[in-house]
């Protein structure tokens, strides 16, 4: 009989893994949007206009170009070469520079290497000869650097609405200076954000002398500093906190999402994955917590509870520990939370077997008692001074910001910060003097408003979560006008000195060679001592604990409901919202892009009787906001997830008016009940990139528990997929065997899933080394976004939970499709799998085949390259890749502002005129000029990477393993060589490029490299036995493979399972072969 | 007779005359728009009178005294005024040609060059690598040290590009002899030729050179 391949059998059995809800109840929108090669209207004109009116304007258009070859097209344009008039030592036109500078954070800073080319900075990277470090940023440090090149910045200096000069303006804070020196600062008042300076700590002391009756307040609307409250109130001294995942066997977090949403998460998430290498000795992570967030996607049990129930679990567990302990102090009643009391018992005994390898957290959003309970854990399981180390830290002066008395407040001093956005006040003191990054909310409210500066424009100095102090070294002049934040108080502290760099100059101290060292390294090697004190505040927390495990249930129901406020994985605390690569970037685990939204579980949506896109009012304590509801799997029942920082109302024109603005109902406090929501009877579309680019359920991602793993290290291979390859070989030999031997590199990559946590950092370095450009949420909606790289996130949910009269019972019709299971409460228990997906570079690349022009060809080291110019956008390419990795500029995205980026009916160079002229005309007079006004435009241009072509509509674009970095990198080797053959580049000479993403990545989850080299690292992850293909059964050799996922759950739990998705591939191996 | 006499030779003419046409356009697009004719013979006006003739050529400056990033980067800058300034501060220091120069060098501004050698936007042509192993300046710019005024001589068409690519023994010499424009490996023009093959050949195993011609060698 003959044998029939099916070469990528979809399961038969309906999938586990999904990624949506729509996804898993096979919805015929989503099956529908699915099997288009692009979605619905990506690529079509969608208008009653059609394609008749669209000839007509092209045919009018294409005159127009015919008249103008005579003239604008054959020009020679005439570029002039202008030299410096002194040649400049130690800089070489062309030839990339790179300054060592840092970020600040709210309690820290990421130390950076800056890239600079001619004076202006392109990427920014981590400080990899910091110590500990790995050279990876956060998600924000690598979108900061848009931030920079913002045409919305503030550029001026500005009172009461009207420009005044530099000289006025700075005048006004020498007198504001000599005013309040008179009466010892009667009346004033400063409102700032937190800062690690050490120089605004400075002259926050000298304000102080010379002014002290002033006030001074640190506000910030998401509070990270409740970890060094905690250990100080609870020590007795003030230190600070820093966990050490990889030293700990087993971590508990108690609503703490440290690998997300936690100020420093990119260090959280090194040494977290450290600790999680595939095999003996992994780390375990149990989390508790409400929201679905990227800690529960990773952990390895997790508690789904609401989070004003978290105090009294955490009480039970303590109250365990202390037991195990025999340190019980009295007898306490037990603490009953209304949870699987042999999940605690469990945890506690996981926790109590690795004493002083445990580390207990938990998050920002819960109330001090929490913090007090899970140092008292720590202290108690002998982790502190091992797992936890406390260092030495300046005390932080408190001043609750209620204190703030706007009626005697005669000038309020505002830096940074946009309290008239998330800080709600009432009274309005008589001046108020603003130093901001943007106009918005708060500049314009007050009277004097002052421009700042970036942080890459500027001396400052800042000390790191592990306490090193950095420098803030500018990498450019200001663009604008525009002050720091030390300049500013210098001013109105009448400081002597009055420069950013004299004032940071002067806090270091020390010789000029030791500040030429710190400079050129990015970080003084002094770090404060640790210290291992007593449990100091014991009986506060004895007290707490009693408190606790006596507090009042709060039982949320449907009536009510508890509001969440979190720190969004994007725009932060609204900070980042006039940020496009943030707002266009999918949330970790929403994956919704340019909004927010209520988040609820599947449950409470079903009992509310709500549903995606419903627009509902949430009221709590008497206040009111409206949002779209998006049901998110894996949330606490009952509970509203709100992210905070949208609902920009003078953002810019990229985040004005984007999301609702869950300010409006915010007290300070993260977590709150007693909320009701009322549906309005609208809808609310939303851009959700989950159904984007979907593989249609095959095994993409594999995963094993650890036991599991340690028996057969090879369960990720094809045969336990029933995916075996077809033993077929072609006709046709594969030309890159010929050019394989004789080319000095074959690249390839890594991506290990244990690793990745999907903090979507990668996804931004790309977009910032690649010149990826934003597209917006009408584009977004059309599935036109253009990130080369994305994150897919794959749930799965327990089957064994599953209702009798589901898609997953296997006496029922097993393609059924049920709607109804999308309603089913167990799809709440969720499990996830992020996996970053990129270009795969397969050797046998089905694009190329297809391509009509040679535009995607391969080069002799393995690369699958795309020739911009080649490209005449038939999209064959991206139709026939199984991977969905390739993107087409379905517009001149770079040349379109935002607002030109929607509807229906495209504006074109005849219907749409820029700053008051005609497109056409301004094309006529430089073919370069867009749909962009001129100062938008200078600044796009001065954004981008030099190294890396722009790319212009109808082109066709991919990940290119950054082939500009490869270029480089051989390049630099080849000009060392000179006359000699070493050319080739080797990890063991440190001469192999990283790629962006990797260089970014905090976990060290992609691994790029020579694969033709066996000593190279990715030469060796290939080889072990979990390293897998992607769809390697369509014999397209990628070669970027992947490590599977081992999850490594506690066998004596309740909630012990193999990972849900496993049953698939027992079910897939069961029929495989069928023909 | 529906057709007269003369459509007889219809047929004939309309070939003619087609073939006459095409072989007009193709000219035509061949001499005013690619590069060979296009870019070739450009020689626009300096806003000062340098002569490679006299620098290069007659004083034997090395091409890297002036352009000295050419070796670091992809692009071969050209020098700041004060470069200049080092002889000419005592060399021709009234002369009124270079009344500019002195402007730029003592208030530091710019002297507006009109750029000759250009490469379009998608084409990453990097000089280092080329200088530094062995392909002198001269199978690009030509023969510069003796023009007066810098001319385009070759065409900078991607098929200029391929032919050396393709056969770079036919191109390579002595890294030591890069600036050296007139060097051959022989007086001997025979001689040269074969020498040329022969040591270019051993100097491209030697030092591995790739020459690539893929797309990723130049286009990112």
């Amino acid at each position: 009989m003959k044998k029939i391949f099916n070469y990528a059998p979809a399961p038969t059995t309906g999938r586990r893994y999904w990624r949506s809800l729509d996804d898993l109840a096979e919805t015929p929108e989503f099956k529908d949007w699915l099997h288009r090669e692009f979605p619905a209207g990506a690529s079509q004109m969608e208008d009653g206009q059609s394609r008749r009116n669209f000839l007509k304007i092209m045919s009018a258009s294409f005159a127009f170009a015919g008249l103008a070859m005579g003239g604008a097209g054959c020009r020679r344009p005439e570029e002039k070469l202008e030299p410096f008039g002194q040649q400049q030592d130690n800089y070489t036109f062309g030839d990339a520079q790179y300054f060592a500078t840092a970020m600040p954070t709210r309690t820290g800073a990421i130390p950076l290497v800056v890239k600079s080319y001619e004076g202006r900075p392109v990427k920014i990277e981590g400080n990899s000869l910091y110590p500990g470090s790995n050279g990876s940023t956060d998600r924000y440090a690598q979108a900061s650097i848009l931030d920079l090149y913002d045409p919305d910045r503030a550029r001026h200096f500005k009172h009461d609405g009207k420009v005044v000069s530099r000289e006025e303006a700075l005048n006004f804070l020498d007198e504001l200076s000599k005013k309040f020196a008179a009466n010892s600062g009667e009346g004033l008042a400063f409102l700032a954000e937190s800062s690690t300076s050490p120089s605004r700590a400075r002259l926050q002391n000298l304000i102080a002398q010379k002014f002290p009756k002033a006030q001074w307040f640190t506000y910030d609307a998401i509070d990270s500093g409740i970890h060094q409250r905690a250990a100080t109130q609870a020590f007795g001294q003030s230190v600070k906190p820093v966990f050490h995942y990889d030293k700990a066997k087993v971590i508990l977090s108690l609503d703490a999402d440290f690998l997300g949403g936690e100020d420093d998460s990119h260090n959280h998430i090194r040494k977290y994955a450290a600790s999680r290498k595939a095999g003996d000795g992994m780390s375990r992570l149990y989390a508790v917590e409400s929201l679905f967030t990227l800690t529960g996607a990773g952990a390895d049990h997790r508690l789904r509870v609401a989070a004003s129930e978290l105090i009294r679990i955490a009480a039970a567990i303590q109250w365990g520990c202390a037991n195990g302990l025999g340190m019980m102090p009295r007898a306490l009643l037990e603490p009953k939370p209304a949870v699987d009391p042999q999940w605690i018992a469990e945890c506690v005994k996981d926790l109590l077997a690795n004493k002083g390898k445990c580390v207990v957290v938990a998050g920002q959003r819960q109330p001090l008692v929490v913090h007090l309970m899970a140092n008292a854990m720590n202290f108690a399981l002998g982790n502190i001074g091992k797992t936890v180390e406390l260092l030495k830290a300046a005390e932080v002066p408190e001043n609750d910001i209620s204190n703030l008395d706007t009626g005697t407040t005669d000038t309020l001093v505002i830096l940074g910060g946009n309290p008239a956005y998330n800080l709600n006040w009432s009274a309005k003191p008589k001046t108020i003097v603003r130093i901001g990054y943007y106009e918005d909310e708060t500049a314009e409210k007050s009277g004097w408003n002052f421009p700042s500066t970036h942080y890459l424009e500027t001396w400052g100095d800042a000390k790191t979560s592990d306490g090193k102090l950095v420098p803030v070294q500018p990498l450019t002049q200001p663009l604008f006008d525009g002050l720091t934040d030390l300049e500013f108080l210098a001013r109105i502290a009448g400081s002597s000195q009055t420069s950013a760099y004299d004032l940071v100059r002067t806090t270091f101290g020390g010789s000029d060679e030791a500040w030429k060292n710190f400079l050129f390294n990015g970080f003084a090697l002094e770090k404060p001592d640790s210290v291992t004190p007593f449990l100091a505040g014991g009986i506060t927390v004895a007290k707490a604990l009693g408190k606790a495990s006596n507090a009042k249930t709060a039982s949320v129901s449907k009536d009510n409901l508890e509001v969440i406020f979190y720190r969004d994985a994007k725009v932060d605390d609204g900070r980042y919202s006039n940020n496009g690569w943030m707002q266009e970037l999918p949330d970790p685990i929403t994956k919704m892009t340019w909004d927010n939204a209520v988040l609820i579980s599947r449950k409470t949506a079903k009992e509310l009787g709500v549903a995606n896109g419903d627009i509902v009012e949430i009221s709590l304590n008497g206040k009111k906001v409206s949002g779209p509801i998006w049901t998110q799997p894996g949330m606490a029942d009952y509970s509203l997830g709100l992210a905070l920082g949208y609902g920009r109302e003078r953002a810019g024109r990229v985040g004005t008016g984007v999301g609702f603005n869950a300010y409006k109902i915010f007290s300070g406090k993260y977590i709150e009940t007693g909320a009701t929501i009322s549906k309005t009877g609208a809808t609310y579309t939303l851009a959700c990139t989950q159904h984007h680019w979907s593989m249609e359920g095959r095994p993409a991602v594999r995963e094993a528990n650890l036991e599991q793993f340690l028996k057969e290290p090879d369960f990720a291979q094809e045969k336990f997929h029933g995916v075996e390859p077809p033993m077929v070989q072609s006709l046709y030999p594969n030309p890159l065997d010929e050019a394989k031997k004789t080319a000095l590199h074959q690249w390839g990559m890594t991506v290990d899933l244990n690793a990745c946590v999907g903090c979507g950092t990668c996804v931004i370095a790309c977009q910032s080394e690649n010149n990826i450009p934003i597209v917006g949420k009408d584009q977004v909606l059309r599935g036109r976004e253009m990130h080369w790289m994305r994150i897919d996130r794959y749930f799965t949910s327990d089957p064994k939970r599953k209702d009798n009269k589901s898609l997953f019972n296997p006496t029922a019709d097993e393609n059924q499709t049920d709607e109804n299971q999308q309603f089913a409460e167990w799809i709440d228990d969720v499990q996830a799998v992020n996996q970053p997906m990129l270009c795969q570079m397969c050797e046998a690349a089905p694009c190329e085949s297809v391509c009509p022009v040679n535009a995607t060809v391969h080069d002799q080291e393995g690369l699958n390259v795309m020739a911009y110019n080649r490209c005449i956008g038939t999209r064959y390419c991206s139709n026939n890749c199984p991977y969905k990795v390739r993107r087409f500029n379905f517009l001149d995205y770079n040349k379109r502002p935002l607002t030109e980026l929607k509807g229906t009916m495209y504006s074109t160079t005849l219907t749409h005129k820029t700053d008051g002229e005609w497109d056409l005309k301004r094309w006529w007079n430089d073919p370069n000029s867009g749909m962009r006004t001129e100062d938008e435009w200078d600044l796009i241009k001065l954004s981008k990477n030099p190294d890396v072509t722009v790319r212009m509509r109808g082109v066709m674009e991919k990940c290119t393993y950054c082939t500009q970095r490869i270029e480089h990198a051989k390049i630099s080797q080849k000009v060392k060589a000179g006359a000699s053959g070493d050319v080739r580049l080797s990890e063991a000479a440190g001469t192999i490029p990283k790629t962006a993403c990797q260089q970014a990545c905090p976990a060290g989850a992609i691994v790029f490299g020579d694969v033709s080299d066996p000593n190279s690292t990715v030469s060796k992850l290939k080889l072990l036995p979990q390293n897998y293909s992607v769809l390697g059964e369509l014999l397209t050799k990628p070669r970027t493979t992947y490590l599977a996922r081992i999850r490594n759950p506690n066998p004596a739990m309740p909630d012990y399972h193999d990972p849900f998705s496993t049953e698939e591939y027992d079910h897939a191996s069961l029929t495989k072969g069928n023909s | 007779m529906i057709f007269p006499k003369w459509t007889n030779s219809l047929p004939l003419v309309l070939l003619v005359g087609a073939a006459l046409a095409g072989g007009g356009v193709a000219a035509g697009v061949t001499i005013y728009l690619t590069p060979k004719y296009t870019r070739a013979g450009y020689q626009p006006v300096q806003p000062v009178p340098f002569s490679h003739k006299i620098h290069a050529g007659q004083l034997g400056v090395d091409c890297r005294y002036c352009h000295n990033g050419v070796e670091k980067s992809w692009f071969s800058n050209l020098p700041g005024a004060s470069t200049c300034m080092n002889c000419h501060s005592v060399v021709l220091k009234e002369d009124p040609r270079l009344a500019l120069v002195r402007d730029s060098a003592s208030n530091n501004v710019p002297i507006p060059w009109v750029q000759v050698h250009i490469t379009p936007d998608y084409v990453y042509f990097n000089h280092s690598v080329h200088v530094t192993r062995g392909i002198s300046c001269v199978e690009c710019h030509g023969r510069v040290d003796q023009m007066d005024e810098v001319r385009h001589v070759k065409s900078f068409s991607m098929s200029f590009c391929l032919d050396c690519h393709r056969d770079p023994a036919a191109h390579i010499r002595p890294v030591d002899k890069v600036t050296n424009l007139g060097w051959t490996w022989s007086t001997n023009g025979v001689e040269a030729d074969h020498l040329q093959t022969v040591e270019g050949k051993k100097m491209v195993e030697h030092m591995r050179v790739e020459s690539l011609q893929s797309c990723s060698a130049c286009h990112r």
